[in-house]
């Protein structure tokens, strides 16, 4: 029996032993080599991936007296994140640069906290999940000790942060007091009446879940946790923890909660539209090349939950093929610019990057790729992202909240040629960065920037599994 | 299977180049000549294989690419789209023939956009299912934008993003149209499009929302101010392939979509579109009169030219009592040799601006004077191209316009003087031009010492200036290409119409 538990989870204890290692090697080795936690956390991630795979073949089971679930959906959403995981490692690696070794193990602490996300089918470990998430992630914008700034986004971002948790928190006791239980299982067989007292539980569960998605109104840290933190933290906080985010969104509010869909969807719905209008506006006069990612990440999240907001199958495919294709994008974007950023040179205005095609034509060539896709123009991914959620809004008789998402995009438009502009049709003797030497770093970034066409080109394996996904999730319930 | 090398040959060689980089300008100038020889070589080859006597889509190839939408790599070409993909296959060759006269910083990456541009052009006129078609009609926009751009004029940064963003915004309302369309039939293949019964109110948006596409491309009045912009900004290949091929995208989306699928929203709104034809061909050929820069005047005599595409597309619906399926295959034939032609004249006058702006280094009108007395040739060969954009008979202009005025006289006399007014004010724009540039005495001193043309720009002027002849003398071929096609269109779309 304890056998069969361990087994089921061994991805997240491989994750749990990696941390327990790395702060071994911490503490023991004082001069233990950057190179050398590295590899090992790389080693390890990628070992908790494989026994993620391994446990597809698993029969759906509830473990932990029905606290921890074991589906497809979740080892899904695992792979998912593992894979985001490994790609931020290899994309953020410098050897040269002086890198705390504590960011490489803050990190696993938390994918741990995305991999808990993922199963918990209690209110209970769900908070564990997003707090262990949480915290890393103060931890993670704070890893640049020397830097006012990141000590100062850390900070904003810890007391919003912590006010958000209080009030998820909050509508959890609310929830708690009116359905007796904290089980997922039985929240959703209890018939939940549409009271004001179940209306105020999910409104305040909903602005903890918008929080970490950084989505309006709760989108003020994202810009400057992006900004203040050094590129290797904003690579990771930008993409692995929204995976933690929609797993929570979907286990609590999608599968629990569906027959409050009627309200949560309309809340989902404001945030994610107007995080689309605000995000993409505000990016237009941003002229920090992080910052300007920040905000349209915001814009990105947006077309996540508007999509989810739809609320059946096809939507919530839509929403998550969405997700990892600005997971994709994203990574790329900041792997590539990481690549190009110099120690002495982290804070990349968009005017740095005047000349780039001459002095970096690979990684300026990947870069227009990246814009290109984050514009929405195929063949590139983020075209079928953009697609297949105004798709879905259009089949759902949402089509002005479809004509408003895709008007943004095309004011969004501006301010991503405006990279494409100022890489390509702008000269700059004196060109920023390295001499962009071919490195793990560059090689990673330059691949899954690749992954934006290639992909692109032919998307149906990824939209197929995808809706795999979503049909088991659904269907179990 | 040959459908499918003509698209991506072009595409990989152009990523091939990029690859090279720019150590080869040699290398890379002879492989994307020689790759659009042989795609022009191909297309010559489809052409011996394309049977006119038959109704319906031939070298048609089917896969399937997306399965969860039904969206399939469906190519195919038809009498439509067949004629336009000669057009970008010959032009093409021209254009990088001509690529190495001005100095270019990385003509490599320049030579790699125009092939890469290449094959999603033939990609846009061969696809049959209109996810595959928006894919490329977007794809196109990044060559573009990056051709205009880099290597374009002092202002190329405002007018390539006014171009990409007037575009995009047009395109994007036809993605939504298509998205309905397919929620409708559950299919995105266009001649699923075609037998869908749709109501008024549906017809009405969806036609409006095809038109907000195909009226920024073409470019109609009043969605046309982004073209003068491109135009004289955009390097002389640029501002070829733009005026040749990309405006005629708008042409091709309206017949091959508004007409079949909204008929009866076109018959209802055909009075907007002939009036707003009617305001490109005389107001835009005013307009092009008092310009001073030779390239804008040109880009103005296209929206006026493409007038009279939009105008043979809707005006037969405009008297139901004449309407007949003879009037409507000649007002869209009339249309497509319209288009043609207007892709050979343009793309000659662009190059013979490029000609003359490589020498001189200026676009005004004001700065020459006496370019024949320098050079003989090339003004021989310009002032030819300059008569053919006025419609002189026996050459190609002349064919298009005259059957479509013709079709709009049985349909209303008014309307068909009204469009009659261009073979005056076109003549007047184009020759006045003409003498203040290649007649009168030599002002400015740097013409008298230019070269006249070399044997590139020669040859590249000569083999345009045959095919306009041609065209002029003897368009029987071209006709017999589209003519079935054509009658196929004319009766679904009478048909649908209730005519």
């Amino acid at each position: 029996m304890t056998f069969n538990i361990i087994g089921s989870i061994l991805p997240e204890v491989t994750i749990a032993v990696a941390i327990c290692i790395v702060i071994l090697v911490n503490s023991l080795l004082r001069n233990a080599s950057v190179t050398l936690i590295h590899s090992l956390v790389l080693f390890f991630l990628s070992f908790a991936l494989f026994l993620s795979f391994v446990s597809l073949e698993l029969p759906d089971s509830n473990i932990f007296d029905g606290h921890y679930v074991i589906d497809a959906f979740g080892t899904n959403l695992k792979i998912i994140a593992l894979i985001a995981a490994i790609l931020v490692h290899l994309g953020s690696f410098k050897s040269k640069q002086n890198i705390k070794n504590e960011i490489f193990l803050i990190q696993l602490f938390a994918t741990l906290g995305v991999m808990i996300l993922c199963s918990a089918h209690n209110l209970l470990t769900i908070y564990l999940g997003l707090e262990t998430l949480t915290l890393s992630m103060y931890g993670i914008v704070a890893s640049n000790r020397n830097s006012i700034e990141a000590t100062e986004s850390a900070m904003k971002f810890f007391i919003l942060g912590a006010i958000a948790s209080a009030i998820f928190l909050y509508g959890v006791s609310i929830l708690y007091g009116v359905t007796g239980t904290l089980s997922l299982d039985l929240i959703k067989d209890s018939i939940l009446l549409d009271t004001l007292e179940m209306r105020i539980a999910v409104a305040f569960m909903a602005c903890g879940i918008i929080f970490k998605f950084g989505a309006f109104p709760f989108h003020s840290w994202v810009p400057d946790s992006y900004q203040g933190s050094n590129t290797t933290a904003a690579i990771y906080i930008s993409s692995v923890p929204k995976i933690g985010a929609f797993a929570l969104i979907s286990r609590l509010f999608l599968d629990s909660m569906n027959t409050m869909s009627d309200f949560w969807s309309i809340l989902i719905l404001s945030a994610g539209l107007l995080s689309i209008i605000i995000g993409n506006l505000i990016a237009l006069v941003q002229m920090n090349f992080r910052r300007m990612l920040a905000y349209s990440a915001i814009g990105h999240i947006g077309f996540i939950l508007l999509s989810f907001s739809i609320v059946n199958t096809d939507g919530i495919g839509a929403s998550m093929t969405y997700l990892i294709m600005y997971l994709i994008m994203t990574i790329a974007a900041f792997a590539l610019i990481e690549s190009i950023a110099s120690e002495d040179h982290q804070h990349i205005e968009l005017g740095d990057l005047k000349g780039l095609s001459k002095s970096h034509p690979l990684i300026a060539f990947m870069l227009l790729f990246c814009m290109f896709s984050m514009v929405g123009i195929p063949p590139f991914i983020g075209f079928y992202a953009k697609w297949i959620v105004l798709s879905e809004l259009v089949n759902n008789g949402m089509i002005w909240f479809a004509l408003i998402g895709i008007i943004m995009s095309v004011i969004a438009a501006y301010y991503y040629l405006r990279v494409v502009w100022f890489m390509y049709f702008e000269n700059n003797d004196q060109a920023i960065g390295n001499n962009g030497i071919l490195n793990a770093q560059s090689i990673t970034s330059i691949m899954v920037s690749a992954m934006l066409l290639l992909i692109g080109l032919y998307p149906n394996p990824i939209i197929q599994y995808i809706r795999s996904i979503i049909s088991s999730f659904l269907l179990i319930d | 299977m040959i459908l499918d090398l003509m698209i991506w040959s072009p595409v990989i060689v152009g990523l091939i180049l990029l690859l090279i980089g720019k150590n080869a300008t040699s290398l890379s100038y002879w492989l994307s000549l020689t790759t659009s020889l042989l795609v022009f070589g191909m297309s010559m080859y489809a052409l011996s294989m394309f049977k006119t006597d038959q109704v319906g889509i031939q070298f048609e190839l089917i896969a399937p690419w997306i399965e969860r939408f039904n969206i399939n790599y469906h190519l195919g070409i038809d009498g439509i789209s067949f004629p336009l993909i000669l057009l970008t296959t010959f032009i093409t060759p021209i254009v990088i023939l001509t690529a190495r006269t001005s100095n270019k910083i990385n003509l490599h990456q320049y030579l790699a956009s125009f092939m890469i541009l290449e094959g999603l052009m033939i990609g846009v006129f061969s696809s049959l299912d209109a996810f595959l078609f928006y894919v490329f009609w977007e794809a196109m926009l990044i060559p573009m934008f990056i051709i205009i751009g880099i290597w374009g004029g002092e202002n190329r940064v405002y007018a390539t993003i006014k171009f990409f963003l007037y575009t995009f915004l047009g395109s994007v309302f036809m993605l939504i149209a298509i998205i309905y369309l397919y929620i409708s039939t559950g299919s995105y293949s266009i001649f699923d499009f075609y037998n869908l019964d749709l109501s008024r109110m549906e017809q009405i948006l969806i036609f409006l929302a095809f038109l907000f596409a195909f009226a920024v491309k073409i470019p109609m009045w009043p969605v046309h101010t982004w073209l003068p912009d491109a135009h004289v900004e955009a390097p002389t290949g640029g501002s070829v392939i733009l005026a040749a091929i990309l405006l005629k995208m708008g042409g091709y989306g309206l017949l091959r979509f508004s007409l079949p699928i909204t008929p009866a929203a076109s018959n209802e709104l055909s009075m907007l579109m002939v009036v707003l034809s009617l305001i490109a061909i005389i107001y835009i050929g005013m307009v092009a009169l008092s310009q001073t820069d030779m390239k804008k005047l040109i880009a103005y005599s296209s929206v006026a030219h493409m007038g009279f595409v939009t105008l043979g597309t809707f005006v037969v619906f405009l008297n139901h009592e004449n309407a007949s399926i003879e009037n409507m295959n000649i007002a869209i034939s009339g249309a497509m040799i319209q288009m043609i032609s207007h892709g050979l004249i343009s793309g000659a006058l662009f190059l013979c601006i490029g000609v003359m702006y490589d020498r001189i280094h200026s676009r005004e009108i004001n700065d020459y004077g006496g370019v024949a007395l320098a050079m003989p040739r090339f003004a021989g060969l310009m002032v030819f191209f300059a008569l053919a954009n006025a419609a002189l008979p026996g050459t190609s202009g002349f064919v298009g316009e005259v059957l479509i005025i013709l079709a709009s006289l049985k349909v209303n006399f008014w309307i068909a003087l009204l469009s009659g007014t261009t073979l005056v004010i076109g003549a007047a724009y184009t020759l006045w031009m003409i003498k203040r540039v290649i007649f009168g005495s030599i002002t400015n001193e740097k013409i008298s010492n230019v070269q006249d043309t070399t044997a590139v720009e020669f040859i590249s002027l000569i083999i345009l200036a045959f095919m306009v002849l041609a065209l002029g003398v003897y368009p029987e071929p071209l006709m017999k290409l589209m003519y079935i096609t054509l009658n196929d269109l004319s009766q679904l779309v009478f048909a649908g119409v209730g005519l």
